[in-house]
């Protein structure tokens, strides 16, 4: 029942390696974090997760039909002023994905209402994206993701330019989608005395210099499922 | 004007290509691929003097290599995904050291190279109106029915991809609509002056528009404006169709802009005009004593 099954994954740009034999495991259910200094493929790692990217070896497989909300750390269309309305981008989820090819309309624009309540932008619904703050995008990402309705949420930073009290709220509302939905969370984060009380697990990208080249181990925290991380190096 | 045959088909060509090029600009503006209508142009061009010289319908080799072009476009873009403006310089000077390899060796097509260049309203053939009117209807239904992935293809193809839309297959295959269109654009426009059809309505519009509907709307009437006010000055003042078309558009564009801005301006000293009547007073005055009051202490 693993969801996303990353074994003996290596990969590198051009002729440089920078993941070695990474082996992450996501079950269903479980909030994992992703953590690691500047500069540690923490976005790599999410890329192969999602197969954004293809691996220089091992192997990445993800379970049939599973469902992928991805929030992105950064993105580019906020910075060409794309000529969208909040409630446009987050009913597209649901306009694209085949889950909800047969799900009536009216179904689907409640379900965008609740996401954007959930983040708090009901009230922006009408506004335009590219006049919105920064924080503001960042909760609009998580929206269009959540409305997906996901088996796996992959969150690429999404508390950046969030404040402390917006980020406590963010936390819940993960929280409760995973232990009320029974979704999955896999989250790149720097704040992880914030997290640790909701993450079941984590991994931490550690640099390895020793054997030549820049290499990246994997280490875990104790957690729910107790494995799930071990690189071999 | 309309008792012209040439002038009914120009017309009708205009109206074709005014509704679907604006609508292809604001995806590819969007999704930084502002100079690609250009890029296929200068490629078409080759397509063209290959026409003439092997002795085919110019429009049909135009578009033929316009179709390579979209393809390879998509290819180098992918190649080079830090440096995309590179597939621009790649197929451009590409395509036109074909094209100008071909001319010098056939020294008689020069001439009539210059309609293609900058377009005239008497180029446009029956067939080729043919071609446009099938194009444009089969290009408006297919994005009409792709209108949520392309929409989410253009907001981020990473999100696109991680939800389920076949990214990739969806880009070539835009790309080869955008050639398609391109070179059935070149008889009105010409070669050099594609781009203004295709991005300068999507610039205002994306400007202007609140929505992403509303974007396409807006973009779809600036076009649909620019080119009939394009081929009239044209007919009436001798003019080539591609640059009276461009004019028209880039005037609309910044007496749009200008407008934009004008409005802004007077809102901010509305606003500063009414802040300064709202300013409440921060010392209280006292308040005079009520009839009962004064009864009381009386």
């Amino acid at each position: 029942m693993t969801l996303v099954h990353m074994q003996d994954v290596s990969f590198g740009y051009e002729d440089r390696p920078i993941l070695q034999n990474v082996h992450i495991d996501v079950q269903p259910g479980e909030w994992l974090v992703v953590m690691g200094s500047n500069g540690a493929s923490k976005t790599t790692t999410l890329r192969l997760m999602l197969g954004l990217l293809k691996p220089w070896h091992g192997q990445v497989s993800r379970q049939e039909s599973i469902s992928i909300g991805y929030v992105p750390q950064q993105v580019s269309a906020f910075n060409v002023g794309f000529p969208s309305t909040v409630y446009e981008l987050v009913s597209s989820s649901c306009d694209t994905s085949p889950r909800f090819s047969k799900v009536p309309k009216q179904e689907k624009e409640a379900i965008v209402w609740r996401v954007l309540q959930e983040v708090g932008m009901q009230e922006l619904a009408h506004q335009r994206i590219g006049n919105l703050s920064g924080g503001q995008k960042q909760r609009l990402c998580i929206a269009r993701a959540l409305a997906l309705q996901p088996d796996l949420l992959v969150l690429d930073e999404p508390t950046t330019g969030m404040d402390t009290e917006s980020r406590k709220g963010f936390y819940d509302l993960i929280s409760h989608h995973v232990k009320q939905h029974g979704r999955s969370v896999v989250m790149v984060t720097h704040h992880w005395e914030e997290v640790r009380k909701y993450a079941d697990r984590s991994i931490t990208l550690e640099r390895k210099e020793n054997v030549g080249w820049r290499c990246f181990t994997t280490s875990s925290c104790k957690g729910h499922f107790g494995q799930g991380h071990a690189l071999q190096s | 004007m309309f008792y012209y045959e040439f002038m009914q088909r120009a017309f009708w060509a205009g109206a074709c290509i005014a509704i679907l090029a604006p609508v292809l600009g604001v995806f590819l503006m969007l999704r930084r691929q502002a100079m690609l209508p250009d890029t296929l142009a200068h490629i078409s061009l080759a397509g063209v003097a290959l026409g003439i010289v092997i002795k085919i319908t110019p429009e049909w080799t135009a578009m033929a290599v316009a179709l390579i072009g979209a393809v390879m476009m998509e290819w180098l873009r992918r190649s080079y995904k830090s440096y995309s403006e590179i597939s621009v310089a790649i197929l451009m000077t590409g395509g036109l050291s074909v094209a100008v390899l071909l001319m010098s060796m056939q020294h008689s097509i020069n001439k009539g190279f210059t309609a293609y260049l900058f377009g005239s309203i008497v180029a446009v053939t029956q067939e080729a109106l043919y071609v446009m009117t099938g194009i444009t209807v089969i290009g408006l239904f297919l994005i009409w029915w792709y209108r949520r992935p392309l929409y989410l293809m253009t907001f981020d193809e990473d999100c696109a991809q991680t939800s389920g839309v076949p990214v990739r297959g969806l880009s070539i295959a835009f790309n080869i609509l955008a050639g398609m269109v391109v070179a059935t654009m070149i008889p009105i426009t010409g070669v050099l002056m594609v781009s203004a059809l295709v991005i300068l309505p999507a610039a205002l519009a994306t400007k202007l528009g609140r929505s992403f509907g509303q974007t396409i709307l807006i973009a779809m009437t600036i076009g649909v404006f620019g080119v009939f006010s394009g081929l009239f000055s044209s007919y009436e003042l001798n003019t080539p169709s591609g640059a009276s078309i461009a004019f028209i558009l880039l005037l609309t564009l910044i007496c749009g802009l200008g407008l934009m801005r004008l409005l802004k301006y007077l809102k901010r000293r509305r606003n500063e005009f009414e802040q300064s009547f709202t300013i409440q007073p921060t010392v209280s005055v006292p308040q005079p004593i009520s009839a009962n009051e004064h009864l009381k202490e009386s």
